[in-house]
């Protein structure tokens, strides 16, 4: 279905009114945010899904209160446990969701700019390009602490460290140990309790406060994995109205919401939905979805619907983790963390696909080669060849999740339409 | 060295005493960088070129192909998946490496090598004990020591050679140049042939070259002693973490302050960065770097190579530009 005309009418109207005008002085004062929150909450923004309203709003929220400075602000990138900073009285702050925030606004090109201005280079990841543009002209809340993790990828551990000096903020790598070593949860689980204490030092929490509001966060963090394996029970049926487009963009609740009222409520409301809602009815070809998409462009998506074809699942955005024990929050954070299929060699995360091939019984895929991303490009030769193994047909798309003058869209609806069409 | 017994290697936190005291012969590989796009099959255009130029020559050679790597970076942790595929009868190794060099980075290095060492006594039977490690270090020692006393006087091309060639390569160096200015070279890896032939073409005489096939290889000494095992396990992992860093690495500051005390005490009148495409450690190092040599008035020229650098010729104007300015 092409983008909903309510939905696109909202964007246009929130660019032409605040997005074009922003500067780095009104992003920080409450009259903006107090108008982003009407905004947000009047006709003009029809979700697809009731859940959408309640991650936008905890985004909202969180982001406003990271720019008035209401709470520590923690910069973390995408593996970084949310359940760690928001249990401990913090603000996470995800820049790489940000760049996808500026991308999907048709902003991100001006900051990428910015970044390549000052010296980096436009063969990097351009989430990281956007984003360092961003902070560089004062656009990203100021961190007290920068955590990054060695996975998924490079960029992350590298850009955090520019910003974290133009900053003047301390920066933490965790470095996740290899899977299947003895003393890797260990090791890990150590790390992250250092940088929860240094967490709840900024926050001004004692240690049986810090506790308490990571068993807390635990707690929920475990309710919203209970909705969400049900999410995925009925995501498995033929008549699941949730497509992945929209899923996909689930990926910001998986990271940055865990661990809050907010992130269960959310995977609550869409099982419920999910189970009123009707069936699709219709007998359309299943796509498995890897990678990112381009947040700037629903083209890839209108191209799908017009061949009846659906994203039954994506690879970000399901469970892989057991539930955690709140007595416990480190172990079980690390093994949370460690045991990620991103994390050490590309078998896991071949697995990973293969199981949710299986699962979803799909009858093609497609990875999204996002221009600079080394972990994800570097694989996906291999990926496709283990899904051919299987018998499942793979398309491997260049482009780039951030920036639109990277996306050849005449090249990549041709290759598309090609592949639509052997699937049948 | 038999070909069953030798075994590739790819990055300078290699644990190379360890793999000698397994009775394995190490050799650096470079790769044949007028091969690299034969490896786009397998691993993304955007990817290390380096990574796949040492894929490139390895499929076109017959096996055994044993090798070991760091897990130091998104292209050599593909470049060992694509390997472990292709080579599947072989000894295929992905050793992992922090990035914090503190006590946790220090504690986990030190498991590996522990892993590393059982993996190793249980592929070729070999007990590895600490007196095996400690005279293998020795002799690497004593190399490293060598190649230091080789290379004074040499410069550029030929001292990138000598450097290669005590690594495991072939090339003989050549008498070096000894007119131009003189500079030092830093980056990731560079190809013998390429952009140091052009810096000397241009005027340039490259006295320190801080690159992973240079002299950082040899800038830092990794020899611990002790009898136990897992003492000396634990000093080595320190004295890894201590070496001369390259840009992954997080103590930049540590790595900035070496350059220049480098540049300083070689008597450079600049730095040339010249690194590889699509290295993300590099990529992300420089704008911090130049803000760095800036504040120390030490003039910098960012070049960029894509390993085969058929292109050197057109980087002649800027080096020369670059060395007049100096």
């Amino acid at each position: 279905m092409p983008e909903h005309g309510a939905h696109r009418e909202l964007k246009e109207e929130v660019k032409d009114r605040f997005l074009d005008k922003l500067s780095p002085s009104m992003v920080r004062s409450k009259l903006f945010w107090a108008s982003v929150e009407r905004l947000s909450r009047s006709r003009l923004n029809r979700p697809q899904w009731k859940a959408d309203r309640v991650s936008l709003a905890h985004f909202l929220r969180n982001t406003r209160d990271a720019y008035l400075k209401r709470a520590p602000v923690v910069w973390t990138n995408l593996l970084v446990p949310s359940e760690l900073v928001i249990g401990l009285g913090c603000i996470p702050f995800y820049p790489e969701m940000a760049a996808a925030a500026v991308a999907a606004a048709g902003l991100a090109p001006r900051f990428i700019d910015r970044a390549i201005e000052i010296g980096f280079s436009s063969d990097g990841c351009s989430y990281h390009r956007c984003l360092l543009g961003c902070a560089i002209e004062g656009f990203l809340p100021e961190p007290d602490l920068l955590i990054s993790l060695n996975y998924p990828c490079d960029s992350a551990p590298l850009s955090f460290g520019y910003a974290a000096g133009l900053f003047n903020a301390e920066q933490v790598i965790i470095d996740i140990p290899m899977p299947g070593r003895p003393s890797s949860r260990a090791l890990l689980a150590a790390q992250l309790e250092e940088v929860a204490m240094k967490m709840a030092g900024l926050s001004g929490l004692k240690e049986e406060e810090m506790m308490r509001g990571l068993a807390e966060s635990i707690e929920l963090s475990n309710q919203a994995l209970g909705y969400l394996c049900k999410v995925e029970e009925l995501r498995k049926r033929d008549d699941c109205m949730l497509d992945g487009k929209d899923a996909m963009g689930n990926i910001s609740v998986l990271s940055g919401c865990l661990g809050s009222q907010a992130g269960a409520e959310f995977y609550r409301l869409l099982l419920h939905e999910l189970e009123e809602r009707g069936s699709v009815g219709e007998d359309s070809k299943r796509l498995m979805w890897m990678h990112l998409k381009p947040w700037y462009s629903q083209a890839i998506f209108d191209v799908l619907d017009r061949h009846g074809v659906r994203v039954v699942c994506e690879e970000y955005t399901h469970s892989c983790w057991e539930a955690m024990d709140a007595g416990d929050p480190f172990n079980s954070l690390a093994a949370k963390v460690g045991n990620h299929f991103l994390v050490g060699p590309l078998e896991r995360r071949a697995s990973h696909l293969v199981r949710l091939a299986d699962n979803y019984r799909v009858d093609g895929a497609i990875h999204y080669n996002h221009w600079g991303c080394r972990q994800s490009c570097g694989g996906a030769v291999h990926i496709k060849r283990e899904l051919r193994r299987r018998g499942i047909p793979t398309l491997l798309l260049d482009g780039d999740c951030v920036d639109h003058r990277e996306y050849q869209e005449g090249q990549i609806s041709t290759r598309l339409e090609a592949f639509l069409e052997s699937l049948n | 060295m038999t070909p069953e017994n030798k075994i590739s290697w790819f990055c300078t936190y290699t644990p190379l005493e360890i793999l000698d005291a397994a009775g394995w012969h190490p050799v650096r590989h470079f790769g044949d960088p007028d091969l690299l796009e034969s490896a786009d099959e397998m691993l993304h255009p955007a990817i290390c070129p380096y990574a796949r130029a040492c894929l490139s020559q390895e499929l076109r050679q017959e096996g055994p192909h044993h090798a070991f790597f760091v897990n130091s970076c998104d292209a050599m942790r593909r470049l060992y998946d694509v390997w472990k595929e292709e080579f599947q009868q072989d000894f295929v190794y992905l050793m992992d490496l922090p990035r914090n060099e503190g006590v946790w980075g220090r504690k986990l290095l030190a498991e590996e090598f522990r892993h590393l060492i059982g993996v190793l006594e249980d592929h070729s039977g070999v007990k590895i004990t600490a007196q095996l490690i400690q005279a293998a270090g020795m002799a690497r020692e004593e190399a490293r020591l060598a190649y230091l006393e080789s290379a004074k006087g040499l410069k550029g091309r030929a001292r990138l050679e000598a450097a290669m060639r005590f690594q495991g390569g072939t090339e003989q160096p050549e008498p070096s140049s000894r007119k131009g200015r003189p500079v030092v070279l830093t980056g990731n890896l560079l190809n013998p042939t390429g952009i140091i032939t052009s810096l000397e073409q241009a005027g340039a005489m490259v006295v320190w070259m801080d690159l992973c096939n240079g002299d950082r290889s040899f800038a830092s000494s990794t020899y611990v002693e002790g009898d136990d095992l897992a003492r000396l396990l634990d000093a080595m992992a320190a004295r890894y973490l201590e070496k001369h860093p390259c840009a992954r690495m997080q103590d930049k500051g540590r790595h900035y302050q070496l350059l220049v005390d480098r540049v300083r005490s070689e008597g450079a009148q600049g730095v040339i960065y010249a690194s590889l495409k699509f290295c993300d450690s590099y990529l992300y190092d420089f704008p911090l770097l130049e803000e760095r040599l800036k504040q120390e008035g030490i003039p910098l020229l960012r070049l960029e190579s894509d390993y085969g650098d058929g292109h050197v010729g057109q980087l002649l104007t800027r080096v020369e530009a670059f060395i007049e300015m100096i």
